[in-house]
């Protein structure tokens, strides 16, 4: 019988709180604001290009205050806040911020993970007896301390502490800028009660129909439901018990995912643009595809493309070869052969390009066919000229053309390519 | 919109200033000759590393209380270079959002 049909009955954890969660809110605005003392008390907005149809992709307390939200246009931020400051992004700063608050966090703990840029959890258990013997809520409130004094006396960040994850994040959502909440078993039904259905983090506009569709409408009721209504009725799957772990202090989230596709994706440049170009776009997205598995120590067997065309259709195919590559003219000679599989009957808006089924890169062998071994020696020997003066000081030719065109930008979520992103400013 | 003027020349660091931060003592740059004009800092924003190939350059943000500087230091050769002046006449603050040192 799958887990999801049996039934479960669980109480309400009653373990202490072990697991904090730090939540640098705005980071990217506030480390610009840390950075550029001028801009402090200021809307501003973070975006990764600066031009008239740049989107924003953080906003400091100022803009939000005034509106402004991430994934906003320029032109709609600016009617909002008509003084709004919009400065480009810039990784080593992140990165840096990053490191110091990685550097932070291990010095209570050996067990800590960061989530993503600018979120990371430590985890205590096992460190309570004899390292960390302070409550968690004065060593929440002594990382603050640190961050204002190593980083900056701009930096803010909430601490939020629970007995799991979960808990620990919503903690740390409780009061911004700069909250530090703590949520056990005596004041959970307190805490969410004062909560929405997509305040909780995982719950938007889908999951939320699906609870109200069975009858779930507030925190409280999603706490109170049974185990087998949320698998059975709502979820249809083992996502449905969880939650119900998930809600009740339970951890279910100290799992670890391996990477399971590597891409790139560029919005072109040019409105119409021509084969030329299409071709100069695809070979530096192949290329810096094939540096991340590089960075990686990855090879992919599978190759998948992803266009949308100017009317908004989209086309997209994959192929699985028998060989894994590595290369950057692999990859690219991979990509051409779906690539010109293309319907050509409007102008391409995007292209996505990805590898999948990845494996461990097994450089060291030595082919038995010279050619093979010929390109992974060039590979490796372009790699060393590149870490040494920096990425694409020698490139493919056919990327030339789209060097200085796409950047690699910051990523959400993932901190997987932080140091190859930096070595590359 | 935020305007930077790339200037990406080489300067003279003619003061220093050295603080205790984090166990360790620090040095940051106090005063710059520019264009025939001695620059005097009067905050430091954030100062990190970053890398150019194998280079490690320090960039140290830096502000006069008028516009914000962005210098870097070559470790490699020990030499100052200006990257930009922002010098943008913002809008005041809102008084909701000011800090007891900006009143």
């Amino acid at each position: 019988m799958p887990r999801y049909l049996q039934n479960l009955e669980l109480p309400i954890s009653s373990e202490q709180p072990q697991i904090l969660h730090i939540d640098l809110n705005s980071c990217f605005a506030t480390v610009e604001q840390q950075a550029r003392p001028l801009l402090r008390g200021r809307p501003v907005a973070v975006t990764n290009r600066l031009t008239k149809n740049a989107c924003v992709v953080a906003a400091s307390y100022e803009a939000k205050a005034l509106g402004v939200k991430v994934g906003m246009g320029y032109a709609d931020a600016k009617i909002l806040a008509p003084d709004l400051i919009m400065v480009e992004t810039d990784p080593p700063k992140y990165h840096y911020v990053y490191k110091k608050l990685i550097k932070i966090m291990r010095s209570y703990s050996p067990t800590i993970g960061m989530k993503s840029i600018d979120e990371g959890i430590i985890d205590f258990h096992g460190t309570r007896q004899n390292v960390n013997q302070r409550p968690l809520t004065v060593i929440g409130h002594e990382i603050k301390r640190r961050l204002r004094d190593e980083v900056g006396s701009w930096m803010k960040c909430n601490v939020g502490i629970a007995p799991n994850r979960f808990l620990a994040k919503t903690a740390a959502g409780l009061h911004k800028p700069d909250g530090l909440d703590v949520i056990t078993r005596h004041n959970l039904r307190q805490t969410l009660s004062g909560m929405k259905l997509t305040d909780l983090t995982g719950i938007a506009e889908r999951n939320q129909a699906r609870l109200n569709a069975a009858g779930i409408h507030t925190p409280l009721q999603f706490l109170d439901a049974p185990a087998a209504t949320l698998s059975r009725q709502v979820f249809h799957s083992v996502c449905g018990d969880d939650w119900y772990r998930r809600l009740r202090g339970w951890e279910v989230d100290d799992t670890e995912h391996d990477t399971k596709t590597v891409g790139r994706q560029f919005v072109m440049d040019e409105w119409q643009p021509s084969e030329e170009t299409l071709l100069s776009r695809l070979s530096h997205l192949s290329e810096t595809t094939a540096m991340k598995l590089r960075h990686r120590g990855l090879a992919a067997r599978g190759v998948y493309i992803y266009l949308m065309y100017a009317n908004g259709d989209v086309w997209y195919e994959r192929r699985l070869f028998k060989m894994p590559v590595y290369t950057g003219s692999d990859v690219y000679r991979r990509m051409m052969l779906l690539f010109n599989n293309r319907p050509r009957y409007d102008w391409v808006r995007m292209m996505s390009v990805s590898c999948y089924k990845l494996e461990a890169a097994h450089t060291n062998q030595i082919s038995l066919l010279d050619e093979v071994n010929k390109e992974a020696w060039l590979s490796e020997a372009v790699d060393t000229i590149n870490s040494l003066y920096g990425e694409f000081t020698v490139t493919y030719a056919s990327s030339l053309a789209a060097k200085g065109l796409i950047k690699q930008k910051i990523p959400f979520g993932t901190t997987r390519y932080f140091e190859l992103l930096c070595n590359r400013a | 919109m935020d305007q930077a003027e790339i200037i990406n020349k080489d300067v003279n660091i003619v003061a220093f200033y050295f603080k205790n931060t984090a166990r360790r003592l620090r040095c940051f740059p106090k005063c710059m000759e520019y264009d025939g004009k001695r620059i005097k800092f009067t905050e430091t924003g954030l100062v990190h590393p970053t890398k150019k190939g194998q280079r490690m350059i320090h960039v140290f943000d830096m502000t006069d209380g008028t516009a914000d500087y962005r210098l870097e230091f070559d470790a490699a050769d020990l030499s100052w270079k200006l990257i930009a002046i922002t010098d943008t006449q913002y809008a005041s603050i809102s008084p909701k959002f000011r800090t007891a040192h900006q009143f």
